[in-house]
């Protein structure tokens, strides 16, 4: 396993608490930047702009990537474009939310 | 204790005062109807028990809540900060002390509500300075912006006319617009507030709950135009006394709140969200009630039998339209304050709750089931006048806010 698959798989412990889905599942991960010396940049947005669990969320990615072992930094940049849609969920978020 | 707010996070104790306060307010204020149910099923609202009654309800009950809720909402919704949160608690403890003592006097002594009535003012008025500020310092105003900064609007007024309602009862004066004044008072109070700012928080919570993409929006625009003017020809017709002009209102309200649940329904087609949970699904039933109670008003409106109905359906209007919507919502913004502050530095270290599990969801069903039951059997009590028929809906309402009470403050213990 590199270190971006741990990382992807460390994200899937955190979950959106409102609709119980990861925030891998959900797609809110747009990218995963890691440097030569640890450092890693996480790209995400959440579902909606003024989400009120903004603030959980950034941080339970942040805490969850830090504890991976080769990780020495985090930087969680936060966008809203591309805007969230549906068709970035998984099909394992899709099947959560009982849609599809 | 309550944790303490350790980042930018809504302080838990300032929302969670408000929601406390209402809720024994609640509590309190069905007391005193289940105590002074002969006088209304005889058709007397206007005695100073239900003027205490009525008053600990919508202000002590859906004003503090919505307040409450206000100062968790308005962040999430208008992407600012609140301007000043220690404000914010002297406000809750000049608007709390000014609602007990209003109360109380309108009870005991209506010739002396004037001073806590004023107390009450104050409170409100500091509540629509934090607001102001707040709402300013929005980057960018949007619809929302229009149906909540209208329903701040609308509550200054709906103060101002009660403490003017006051003021001529004690004085004597403008004794031929005393119940023009009084209507508009009603009026702007449960439709210019409460009704605009619930449509203005269902456009963030609905597609928020129901996880919504790609709905349109252009109807909101459309439910804020026919909504007021609605509302501002109501008022008008009432200081000149235009029936047509009350009419041509009514109508408009009509056509206003229809908008707005088609466009709910809109919405809610699009959501991602398969299941609704049970509170949600309560608020959105709400929204149901409202527009069966707005029709029945504008087609008795051209009856006889209006001045018997008007007071049953005011009744109604507030329990199954704001009081359900506000409670079902509740249900939602309670658990997720309680969560925020207990598990938002747990979740990615630890295995944390889902909100769902903040609450005992085998509870909300029947608890909802039976406020909406016994609302319905009170409303056929005032309707029929029948005292038993009222004392078996007003004790089941009560036991049935009770454990609503309680349900919401046990989320304290997960």
């Amino acid at each position: 396993m590199n270190s971006e698959e741990k990382i992807l798989d460390a994200l899937k412990s955190v979950y959106d608490p409102e609709l119980n889905i990861n925030v891998v599942d959900l797609g809110l991960i747009y990218g995963i930047g890691i440097s030569d010396n640890g450092n890693v940049q996480i790209t995400m947005t959440l579902t909606t702009p003024g989400c009120p669990l903004h603030n959980s969320i950034t941080s339970g990615v942040r805490y969850c990537v830090e504890a991976v072992e080769e990780v020495r930094n985090v930087d969680v940049n936060l966008v809203w474009q591309p805007a969230w849609s549906p068709d970035k969920m998984t099909e394992d978020g899709k099947r959560a939310l009982g849609r599809w | 204790m309550l944790p303490q707010n350790l980042g930018s996070e809504t302080n838990i104790k300032l929302p969670f005062s408000f929601i406390i306060f209402s809720l024994v307010a609640l509590v309190v204020s069905q007391a005193l109807l289940l105590f002074n149910g002969q006088m209304m099923t005889a058709g007397s609202f206007r005695i100073p028990a239900i003027w205490s009654a009525a008053h600990l309800l919508i202000l002590g009950w859906a004003l503090m809540v919505a307040m409450g809720s206000m100062y968790q909402l308005v962040p999430v919704a208008f992407l600012t900060k609140i301007w000043n949160e220690t404000f914010g608690f002297i406000q809750f403890f000049v608007t709390g002390t000014g609602i007990v003592l209003f109360a109380a006097a309108l009870y005991w002594s209506p010739q002396h509500a004037m001073i806590p009535g004023t107390l009450t003012l104050l409170g409100i008025l500091m509540f629509l300075l934090q607001m102001v500020l707040t709402l300013k310092a929005q980057a960018k105003p949007n619809i929302l912006t229009a149906f909540v900064g209208t329903a701040l609007v609308c509550l200054f007024l709906t103060i101002a006319l009660g403490i003017t309602l006051i003021y001529c009862l004690k004085s004597g004066a403008a004794a031929d617009y005393y119940q023009a004044i009084f209507k508009s008072h009603l009026l702007l109070g449960l439709t210019g507030w409460f009704t605009l700012l619930i449509f203005g928080f269902s456009y963030k919570m609905v597609p928020m709950f129901s996880l919504s993409h790609g709905f349109p929006m252009v109807q909101a625009r459309f439910v804020f135009s026919f909504y007021v003017s609605g509302l501002v020809m109501a008022l008008l017709s009432f200081f000149t006394e235009q029936s047509l002009l009350l009419k041509t209102g009514f109508f408009f309200l009509l056509v206003g709140f229809s908008i707005f649940s088609w466009h709910i329904s809109i919405i809610i087609k699009k959501r991602l969200k398969k299941k609704l949970d049970k509170p949600f699904a309560f608020a959105l039933s709400a929204i149901g009630f409202g527009n069966i109670i707005h029709l029945s008003a504008f087609i008795l409106l051209w009856t006889p039998g209006f001045k018997d109905l008007i007071g049953p359906l005011v009744y109604t209007y507030i329990l199954l339209w704001i009081i359900l919507s506000i409670t079902g919502y509740l249900y939602k913004i309670v658990p997720f304050l309680w969560w925020t502050f207990k598990y938002s530095k747990e979740i990615g270290k630890a295995k944390v709750p889902v909100l769902k599990d903040m609450m005992n969801d085998r509870i909300i069903v029947p608890v909802l089931f039976f406020f909406v039951a016994s609302v319905i059997v009170i409303f056929f009590a005032l309707v029929l006048k029948s005292v038993i028929l009222f004392n078996i809906g007003q004790s089941v309402a009560s036991i049935t806010f009770i454990v609503m009470a309680f349900s919401i403050i046990s989320v304290l213990k997960k």
